[in-house]
């Protein structure tokens, strides 16, 4: 009773951040956790060895690397060099903007899930068998189509495909949920690792390439593929994908502010015992929600094979997981979520130019990368901050909290 | 005499609103002092710039003579100011001792570790003067709300509080407790110790005070001397005309039966029956009300004729259909609306503003969403509609439920449920917490439902309002309704001791089965603490 009630002032509080107060309060974390960062560098520079030449100096010390360069690469970097005049749509900008568009729906289907009150740990789970599913069912189809017509067709079925099979995966744990009373946390976890043994089984027998020595499936047909537009066909990027990640984003916000399906899991998620007194079906709203949450995955699934393999293989990446991270990270917004996979996704891409580009070891650019989202995630400190920077020069402000005619009485 | 508080011409503006304006208060040392006034009426605020929370916009604090600047509760407790919130600010796992002494405690071995034995020592000799019932050992999370609040005033006494401020103080309290808690004052002023006491409750204020000051839209409208007034007068002074105690309900035509249960069994949470082969019906243009002491199976009753639960078996019928299994939804739709017991868990979403919870139970409407789609425009203009009609402050339809106070969340919630255009109405405690104008305007409301032929189940332990709204008027013991009566033709000792169980008329009872009734119950109810 006591505890809440201090962590929802908190919240409170939180949430009447203005605009430009978030933006400094951002601002302020990517700052903070940069100077940080820097400092390890420097560290981490003086406890190894270097030739003279290769040092570089600052306070008259020298370090074996240069915080500077590192940061540079990290971002920019990542950007592709917007600065140098290199810049080109097949560089390092275009692995950037891949590893946002799978970060962008894998983010959505945890937020969904988090907005309905529901822990969904199974979005790799239901990627992986979004994927899988993908692959099988569009190399099947590429078979009765080809060529432009081929793309135009296969490409929406392939999501179709992802987005079904990862539903229905997610609609699993859903029916546990609502009919069963299973704890989604679990059940979801697990729910992962019979995906990934399944596929595993499945892509190293029935539907395994027999040309290849690894564990995939038949390579999909270059039509049946996420068409290059403009970007990067080098880097496995496809503008069409992350277009369909955008309006995703778009839809996604839409469906919960703008329609009563939305709100129902909206208020299912914050006050379960309101939303069933307003009439919301409880265990439906459990099941569609995790569906759509599913779908999302399943969609991720059906983008890393149409785009980025062309087959599907056994080990996908953590995308899933990122999800989660990006979710919280953007407040189980979906507006945020843009910005959150963006930011995940520059830093992803941005670890290999900096793994390129010096001598630092890939575990403290990990570091730096893991400073960069704990600071940026704790925004009630940087609140704090962003509020000093705010308030010098201006004029005082009531900062005292209370409702306006607050009386608190019973 | 002398005085222990002065507050001279408080001002507290908050953005867009005058919390307190100009307030005066003069508070003598070792006497009760009641604030009274309505919800919203700066009560708490002006309290909140007493204790340190809020710095007045304007005005002047003077303890003991001397003028205070207190920037911190801190400075406050140190100026012997101590304030018990309407929410403990208690740590559960914690002890009484532990609590009490939280932040000062005594130390031993240099400073190093809490001297347990001194700080138990300490809580025992503080109790024993006061004459508290309070065991020092027992953790706050096993001890009831009452003994919690003892601990509360013995914490702000052993921080050396002269003034002590409670805020709505009897709220969370049983009869019982109630009556403690005065003895518990009394026994603090006799010691010279002085008591600010927030309320709005008449019955309360008179009971338990020396003086009363009445707060009106944040401006002192008058202290009086409580042994000089009378309950309407005081009335008149927080609403600001006339208030009229007593409901005037003219007869109506009854109609048709619009709902009605036959034996009806619910179990509660646990599997315990919690409502025993009961059966109802109401009219068309009736209130058929509820009456009993809290926790006889109300709560479950109600929850399964609105659809929020199953019944074990029996049947429900609404509009001459069978409704048992229909659920929450198709009966909101169906013109069912239901205002709850608990308005914190269930009436509202407590983290949306006040334009979202316009919308619950409407979401699907033609009206606010149409096609699935919400419209949120429309849905604002209902919102801002509630809150004019039904005096809603702030007036603000972007707050967040959560920052209003109880009552005004519960005169939202009656709003919402009431422009529903029902065929029933449900409502189960309509006006607790909610203050006395704004209660007889829930009761005119309900009336003028009722004369427009909406049928009406009322629940309320407070007895005055069962018996003085409804025209048949049933009582619940133990699942069952013990009874039903014609309201105007039983007295309100008739009433109380069907409500403890026992049933004076034996051959009368009809169905219920009185036998099993021992005098056990011997529990008050709540009834009359309102006006």
């Amino acid at each position: 009773m006591k505890i809440p009630s201090r962590a929802r002032a908190v919240l409170e509080r939180l949430a009447g951040a203005s605009a430009t107060e978030r933006i400094l309060i951002s601002t302020a974390a990517l700052v903070l956790s940069i100077l940080l960062g820097a400092v390890l560098v420097l560290v981490a520079g003086r406890m190894t060895t270097c030739t003279a030449g290769e040092a570089v100096y600052y306070f008259g010390t020298g370090f074996c690397y240069d915080p500077v360069v590192v940061f540079d690469r990290l971002f920019l970097g990542a950007l592709g060099d917007p600065f140098s005049g290199g810049w080109s749509p097949n560089g390092q900008f275009s692995v950037t903007l891949r590893e946002t568009t799978l970060l962008l729906f894998t983010g959505l289907s945890v937020a969904l899930a988090f907005r309905a009150g529901i822990f969904n740990i199974g979005t790799q789970g239901q990627m992986v068998v979004g994927g899988m599913a993908t692959a099988v069912l569009v190399l099947w189809a590429s078979s009765l189509v080809s060529g432009v017509v081929g793309t135009f067709l296969l490409v929406p079925f392939g999501v179709l495909v992802g987005a079904v099979f990862g539903g229905l995966y997610g609609a699993i744990p859903g029916f546990l949920k609502a009919y069963a009373d299973a704890n989604e946390v679990i059940t979801t976890i697990m729910l992962n690792f019979i995906a990934t043994g399944v596929t595993l089984y499945l892509v190293s027998g029935a539907f395994k390439d027999p040309e290849s020595a690894a564990n995939q499936t038949v390579p999909l047909p270059e039509y049946a593929q996420f068409p290059t537009v403009l970007f990067g066909g080098r880097q496995d990027f496809s503008l069409v994908a992350l277009f369909f990640g955008v309006v995703a984003v778009g839809a996604l916000y839409y469906l919960l502010e703008h329609t009563a399906f939305g709100y129902d899991v909206r208020t299912s998620g914050i006050q379960p015992d309101a939303a069933e007194y307003g009439g919301v079906d409880a265990a439906r709203t459990i099941v569609a929600s995790l569906t759509l949450s599913g779908a999302l995955g399943g969609v991720a699934g059906a983008m890393y094979v149409m785009m980025i393999l062309g087959s599907f293989q056994s080990g996908v990446p953590s995308y899933g997981f990122d999800g989660i991270t990006v979710s919280i990270l953007a407040g189980n917004n979906p507006l945020g979520v843009g910005f959150a996979a963006l930011l995940f996704g520059v830093l992803k891409s941005g670890t290999t130019v900096v793994q390129f580009a010096t001598d630092v070891p890939p575990q403290l650019v990990g570091v730096l990368r893991g400073l960069i989202i704990l600071f940026v995630a704790m925004p009630e400190f940087f609140r704090l901050v962003g509020k000093r920077v705010t308030d010098t020069g201006s004029k005082v402000v009531a900062t005292d909290g209370g409702a306006p005619g607050g009386d608190d009485d019973e | 005499m002398d005085t222990a508080v002065h507050l001279n011409g408080i001002t507290k503006r908050f953005p867009g609103v005058v919390a307190n304006d100009d307030v005066d208060l003069a508070v003598e040392r070792g006497t009760v002092h009641a604030l009274l006034g309505e919800n919203g009426a700066g009560k708490t605020t002006l309290m909140n710039v007493l204790y340190g929370l809020y710095k007045p916009t304007s005005g002047q604090v003077f303890v003991d003579d001397a003028e205070c600047r207190f920037d911190s509760p801190r400075e406050a407790i140190d100026a012997g100011i101590g304030m018990i919130h309407q929410h403990f600010m208690l740590v559960d796992p914690m002890t009484v001792t532990e609590n009490i002494t939280l932040g000062n405690e005594p130390r031993k071995w240099g400073g190093l570790t809490v001297d347990r034995a001194a700080a138990r020592d300490a809580v025992v000799d503080l109790s024993e003067r006061y004459g508290f019932d309070v065991d020092p050992d027992a953790r706050v999370e096993d001890v009831s709300v009452g003994e919690q609040q003892r601990v509360e005033i013995l914490k702000a006494l052993y921080r050396g509080a002269d003034v002590l401020i409670l805020d709505e103080p009897t709220a969370v309290l049983t009869p019982q407790e109630v009556e403690e808690l005065f003895e518990v004052l009394e026994e603090l002023t006799d010691q010279g110790k002085t008591i600010i006491f927030i309320t709005h409750k008449l019955g309360e204020a008179m009971r338990a005070a020396d003086e009363i000051t009445v707060l009106r839209d944040g401006r002192n409208v008058g202290t009086v001397d409580a042994d000089g007034t009378t309950r309407e007068d005081l009335a008149e002074l927080m609403v600001g005309r006339e208030v009229l105690l007593d409901v005037d309900r003219p007869p109506t035509e009854t109609g048709e039966v619009v709902a009605a249960a036959s034996n009806l069994v619910v179990e509660d949470d646990r599997g315990v029956r919690a409502v025993d082969d009961v059966s109802l019906d109401v009219r068309a243009g009736e209130v058929f009300g509820i009456a009993g002491v809290d926790g006889n199976g109300q709560s479950e009753l109600v929850e399964a004729l609105t659809g929020l639960s199953a019944p074990e078996s029996g049947r429900i019928e609404f509009l001459g259909e069978d409704v048992t299994d229909t659920s929450r939804r198709r009966r909101i739709e169906s013109g069912m609306a239901y205002i709850p017991e608990d308005r914190q868990e269930r009436g509202l979403v407590m983290d949306f503003d006040l334009v979202e919870n316009a919308l619950l139970g409407s979401q699907h409407s033609p009206e606010l969403g149409p096609n699935g789609r919400i419209d949120w425009s429309a849905t604002r203009e209902h919102a801002e509609s509630i809150i004019e009609e039904y005096d809603v402050r702030p007036p603000n339809p972007d707050s967040i439920s959560e920052s209003l106070s109880g009552g005004n969340q519960q005169k939202f919630i009656v709003g919402r449920e009431f422009s529903r255009e029902p065929e029933l109405v449900v409502a189960a405690h309509p006006t607790r917490g909610v203050d006395v104008g704004s209660i007889e305007f829930i009761h005119e409301r309900l009336l003028e439902l009722r004369k427009q032929g909406v049928a009406i189940v009322l629940i309320s332990s407070k007895l005055e309002e069962v018996q003085g709204l409804s025209d048949r008027l049933a009582v619940m013991y133990e699942g069952e309704f013990i009874d039903v009566v014609d309201p105007g033709e039983t007295t309100e000792e008739e009433l109380g001791l069907l409500m403890a169980g026992e049933h004076p008329d034996e051959e009368a009872a009809g169905q219920a089965d009185t036998s099993g009734n021992q005098a056990e119950s011997g529990d008050a109810f709540a009834g009359g603490e309102h006006a």
